[in-house]
């Protein structure tokens, strides 16, 4: 009688390998090759599946707050390459197009169509570039005038400026909250809040750094680590956890930078506001 | 998010769109975090290959075939991360110690050998985690795969990029390591679960 090695056998307990009828037939019959299977079935069991520690529902957003800054220049291929600048919808379908065209007709030897593809292409493409050159949607957006008469970004930024002023102001007295909060405590009503902040800061974030406004994005982006902190911190906290966040809080001088640039921001209202020949109504709530 | 919009946001993050980019790192975490877990056995050692992966992932995005699926992209990098962690720390181990891992089976008990402690789970358990630390990067990646995963030995060949018969030879390697470095553990625990055995 010949046996089944150990490879045959851990195979035939995954379900995989071939010849499984007879190695079912094999161990009921060989005593030796029985008491290897038992063996190997027994060890594997052992294995468990480990208890994967939970992750919570923020924990893409965490992921990404510690990454965003590392992340490097994308190594693009060469149809994305080329398509970035003028007529750049055009190079992107017509390259999809190309590599389509060009699979295909490898595949089936056609190469009188690959030469007719390939003068379309040509064309396709001249032709894209030269259509879309005149359009600047940049130059165009830059001209166009708000409903108050100023421009579109101006106005943005406006807006911008007034709003997060008053964010700042609302996460400086949450921050104040949580610095004076008594321990052990239940810390819940400033985790809403600052859930509730969290959400507003990514969105500003992201306006200030399209409209270049890079100290208002990085205050912002420190204020959101804290945030997304306090947020997942237990709810009933010790007189550690408290601690351990206020000494975070303060190694980062968070309160100090949002008040400062709160400050700065209001101050740019303020200026903008006195220098406007037409009277406006102000972005700046109150809460 | 469906398949269409996936489609489109995986589209813009390889035009190098970090917002688009910023959606699938939000959508993956928590899958690419359990395999890291399960392929390194330990916390931290997770959260370095969740950050290395997604790092890696935006470094070739220009190289990812779009009608491919990307979770299964990714999640052949996050396997190869682990793999190139639990090298760099075997190597420093290596490095420190100048001697290989202790097996399971040197590996003292936590108190006094009573084989019905021995039996109980939280002590198994400690000991498969050593053991499955005592096996080589490559077995384990494999094993992983193979035992937590379910993945076949052909789709373990392509995850971590080796041959069919190098995958298989990896889960077999892997399996007599730890049948040897559990021996000790299993023969204690059959005589401590004998008797009981016996009255049934």
């Amino acid at each position: 009688m010949s046996h089944y090695g150990e490879g045959d056998l851990i195979l035939y307990y995954y379900g995989e390998g071939r010849r499984r009828h007879d190695i079912e037939r094999h161990l009921d019959a060989c005593p030796a090759c029985a008491a290897t299977y038992r063996d190997i079935s027994s060890t594997l069991a052992m294995v468990d599946v480990p208890a994967v520690p939970e992750r919570g529902d923020q924990y893409g957003l965490e992921v990404w707050q510690r990454i965003r800054h590392r992340l490097p220049e994308p190594q693009q291929d060469v149809w994305s390459k080329h398509s970035a600048g003028p007529g750049r919808a055009a190079w992107t379908e017509l390259a999809t197009w190309w590599r389509r065209l060009v699979e295909r007709t490898f595949r089936a030897d056609r190469l009188a169509i690959l030469a007719a593809a390939a003068t379309i292409a040509i064309v396709a493409f001249v032709a894209g570039r030269f259509w879309s050159t005149p359009s600047k949607p940049a130059a165009t957006i830059t001209a166009t005038q708000a409903p108050d008469g100023g421009s579109l970004p101006g106005l943005r930024q406006r807006i911008l400026i007034g709003s997060v002023a008053d964010h700042l102001d609302r996460s400086e007295r949450m921050l104040t909250d949580i610095m004076n909060a008594s321990v052990p405590g239940d810390i819940s009503a400033e985790q809403r809040w600052a859930e509730d902040l969290l959400t507003t800061s990514r969105l500003y974030r992201q306006d200030a750094v399209d409209i270049g406004e890079r100290s208002v994005a990085n205050v912002l982006d420190d204020l959101e680590r804290s945030l997304i902190e306090i947020v997942h911190s237990p709810s009933q906290v010790t007189a550690a956890d408290l601690d351990a966040m206020r000494r975070r809080i303060d190694a980062a001088a968070l309160l100090f930078k949002v008040r400062v640039m709160s400050n700065e921001l209001q101050e740019r209202e303020g200026t903008r506001s006195a220098g406007d020949a037409s009277p406006r109504t102000s972005t700046r709530k109150t809460s | 998010m469906d398949a269409a919009e996936a489609a489109a946001v995986l589209a813009r993050a390889r035009q190098g769109d970090s917002d688009a980019f910023r959606a699938l790192v939000e959508r993956h975490s928590r899958t690419v975090f359990r395999l890291a877990f399960r392929m390194t056995g330990n916390e931290q050692d997770a959260e370095d290959v969740v950050q290395e992966s997604f790092l890696r992932a935006y470094r070739q995005l220009g190289r990812f075939e779009s009608r491919a699926n990307f979770g299964t992209w990714l999640y052949r990098i996050v396997a190869n991360c682990s793999v190139d962690l639990m090298r760099a720390k075997q190597a420093r181990h290596d490095q420190a110690r100048g001697e290989p891992l202790e097996t399971a089976a040197d590996m003292p008990a936590a108190d006094t050998p009573d084989p019905q402690r021995l039996a109980e789970s939280a002590e198994i358990s400690r000991r498969v985690q050593h053991a499955l630390g005592a096996l080589s990067p490559l077995e384990r990646a494999a094993f992983t795969l193979r035992h937590y995963e379910g993945r076949s030995i052909d789709e373990i060949g392509r995850t971590l990029g080796l041959g069919t018969s190098a995958a298989k030879h990896s889960v077999f390697r892997a399996v007599k390591k730890l049948r040897h470095a559990l021996q000790p553990l299993r023969s204690l625990a059959n005589r401590g679960l004998a008797p009981q055995e016996s009255q049934r």
